[in-house]
């Protein structure tokens, strides 16, 4: 029992970081049924910013995301302006599959030619600190990327409730042609989320390689796991999204230690075949109105 | 047109013929080519792809061969010429490289690739031919299985006995001291899983009870959980078979799980004196066990020349030259040494006379057997105080060998 329990922790706190990875990709799905298959190569991107910045700089890695994070907002606003925005046409989101996978193969090249294809890591001086309660052991960095994420996510969903933008992403989600007719600008909300997105992905990012040794490729093995969170939560839902990546860190902890590594991811995806049987819409997804 | 079963057995027939009489031909030619001129070496290497760091790094020691003996007079004073293409860590490629080197270009000798995985089809490819295949790093059972006697591998072991080294040094200590109980969680990987494995076979031979083991596919990330079912074993050994990333997670793992064995031993990771400290903290390395083919600070044949000359070369620190550079150079030496001894470059002589003696190189005196495994031992190293170094065997040791492992620094 103490192993389950020791197991639930490490996938909440992990959860937690995945959670805020997904949200960027289930915002930009929500909003412009693009399929952002970069987002994994830019958390690792983004790692590797924040790497460089605590290597050369000294800048610890959670303060280095208010330096990450809009940067990268701006690198996501442009990717949307030049790559994604000029497609048109019915195989719009297709293409933009493509676009955006082309974009990750990209970012990985110019990471292994700059940083070389070997393991990095960001190691703060508390990287491997932990705090015993009641005999379980709670990583310092887990729980500090944990409410990292928890803080940016509250803001992200403040941003999506409270504010006209936020209005405005919300209408564009649900109905874009009626969104459009009472004067949202379709083509700023997908710009300026898209942005969002990726700046998610950098937030996620710094904190990632802090906890995970991370190279170049990493980026394929995350984005198989965030595509399945935002499936199972539901496209385009924030909540699923949260909901769903705390079930697979959670899930893949306590199969690893209860039955075997090797079964911990499989589990994940039995989780998602059972619940997009009974619910293929995803845990929050909104059943597709159709004409 | 119809291609009816006659005239397709036919077509086969003919083509067969006329490729085995170019064997025939360009075999004969090999051995019969002693022209001045210089000594053409024909050396396929992943420069682009998936092993290029890799590949670049056993060219660096190629070249740095070649321009250390060229300096001195070359090969049977003729200069070296190395010919280096390109194969994008394809096996395929590799291969058909080999064969243009040999059929178009007529080399003299071949050197070896990068890896295994393309050492295997380029060794056939030799072998077809009778070329000697002196090779860095293709140490895996899928080079030994083809049972070639062309083949000659320049490291001290088989790559997957290489963790046979810390079995051996544990027999040394004293009874006390020795783990009794040992947890094995390894990658799964051809060169990681197998070699823990066969160390584990050694200990439980010798009654090193198994309490936990495990094999984790490599897209996992998070080793915590892993670590933590074989904290509540309580083993006395940590025995991983492992890659860099993984090992460097595991290491993070046991760390802020305070879970701290009396040995902790992985094969890969720890042995990169540059990169394990930074990745896991340095306060957490000392103790920490490993393997390795070479060391900078080794005190084998002609080392120091190599560690000097590579500096000289390529500029950087020691603890930073990749492996595979000394692995490459280590081929260029023996070469040096066979051509001194039978006053040729013949490879059929080549081949007789490597299946005979020792062969002094960088990565140690070399011997094989009749299908190319190096009959040697790895070292064991160990960080101690921070620093990695050589401790077992003791006639390469740097320094004494420090059990238990100390506390994590945190």
């Amino acid at each position: 029992m103490h192993n389950v329990i020791q197991a639930v922790i490490l996938g909440v706190l992990i959860g937690g970081v995945y959670a805020l990875m997904a949200s960027g990709l289930t915002l930009v799905f929500g909003i412009m049924k693009v399929i952002n298959v970069a987002q994994g190569a830019l958390v690792i991107l983004a790692a590797y910013l924040s790497y460089a910045l605590f290597t050369h700089l000294h800048v610890d890695p959670f303060l280095s995301i208010l330096v990450v994070t809009p940067a990268m907002f701006v690198l996501g606003v442009l990717v949307q302006v030049v790559f994604v925005r000029t497609l048109r046409g019915p195989d719009a989101s297709e293409l933009s599959l493509l676009v955006t996978w082309a974009l990750a193969l990209g970012i990985e090249g110019v990471l292994s030619v700059i940083f070389k294809t070997t393991f990095r890591a960001t190691n703060p001086s508390y990287a491997n600190r932990s705090w015993d309660v009641l005999g379980y052991q709670v990583s310092e960095v887990r729980v500090l990327a944990f409410c990292a994420s928890a803080v940016l996510l509250l803001l992200l969903s403040v941003l999506l409730t409270r504010t006209r933008f936020g209005r405005s992403v919300r209408a564009t989600v649900q109905n874009p042609t009626a969104a459009a007719l009472l004067g949202v600008d379709e083509r700023r909300v997908s710009t300026i989320g898209f942005g969002i997105g990726v700046s998610m992905a950098a937030a996620a990012g710094a904190v990632y390689g802090v906890l995970y040794p991370f190279n170049p490729g990493s980026h394929y093995d995350l984005i198989s796991r965030l595509l399945s969170i935002v499936v199972l939560g539901g496209l385009g839902s924030l909540g699923g999204a949260v909901v769903a990546a705390l079930l697979m860190g959670v899930t893949e902890a306590v199969v690893a230690v209860e039955i075997s590594p090797t079964w911990a991811a499989f589990s994940f995806f039995v989780v998602l075949l059972v619940v997009l049987l009974v619910r293929p819409q995803g845990i929050f997804g909104l059943r597709e109105r159709t004409l | 047109m119809t291609v009816t079963p006659a005239r397709r057995l036919a077509a086969v027939l003919v083509t067969s013929v006329v490729l085995a009489a170019a064997v025939v031909a360009s075999g004969t030619a090999a051995h019969a080519r002693t022209s001045a001129g210089p000594i053409k070496i024909g050396i396929s290497l992943s420069l682009s792809g998936d092993f290029s760091d890799s590949g670049k790094a056993a060219q660096r020691g190629y070249k740095l061969w070649r321009n250390v003996v060229n300096a001195h007079g070359g090969v049977l004073g003729r200069k070296v010429e190395l010919i280096i293409q390109d194969d994008t860590s394809s096996p395929t490629q590799a291969a058909t490289n080999y064969q243009n080197f040999i059929t178009k270009d007529k080399v003299d000798l071949v050197f070896g690739p990068f890896s295994t995985l393309l050492t295997a089809p380029s060794a056939s490819v030799a072998n077809r031919y009778g070329y000697a295949f002196i090779e860095p790093a293709g140490g895996g059972p899928a080079v030994f299985q083809e049972k070639l006697h062309n083949v000659f591998f320049t490291q001290p072991a088989p790559a997957l006995q290489s963790g046979d080294v810390f079995a051996k040094f544990l027999a040394t200590l004293p009874k006390s001291q020795q783990p009794k109980t040992a947890a094995y969680p390894s990658l799964d990987d051809p060169f990681a899983s197998p070699i823990a494995d066969h160390v584990r076979g050694i200990l439980e031979k010798r009654g090193v009870k198994t309490v936990y083991k495990t094999i984790y596919p490599s897209e996992t990330t998070d080793m915590t959980p892993i670590i933590q079912k074989a904290a509540s074993k309580h083993p006395d050994a940590i025995i991983g078979g492992t890659q860099n990333g993984d090992a460097y997670a595991q290491i993070k793992a046991m760390v802020q799980l305070k879970f701290s064995p009396k040995f902790v031993f992985l094969t890969n990771g720890p042995n990169d004196p540059a990169e394990f400290a930074s990745k896991v903290g340095a306060k957490n390395v000392n103790g920490i066990f490993s393997t390795g083919d070479w060391f900078p600070q080794e005190r084998s044949p002609g080392n120091a020349a190599f560690v000097k000359a590579y500096l000289a070369a390529y500029g950087g620190k020691s603890d930073t030259i990749d492996p595979t550079s000394a692995e490459a150079y280590a081929v260029g030496q023996v070469v040096q040494d066979v051509t001194k001894k039978i006053h040729s470059i013949d490879n059929k002589q080549i081949i007789a006379t490597l299946h005979t003696g020792s062969w002094p190189t960088v990565e140690g005196v070399l011997r094989w057997n009749s299908i190319g495994e190096p009959q040697g031992s790895d070292l064991l190293v160990e960080w101690i105080n921070g620093k990695l170094y050589p401790v077992f065997p003791a006639s390469i040791a740097l320094h004494k060998a420090v059990v238990p492992k100390p506390p994590w620094g945190g």
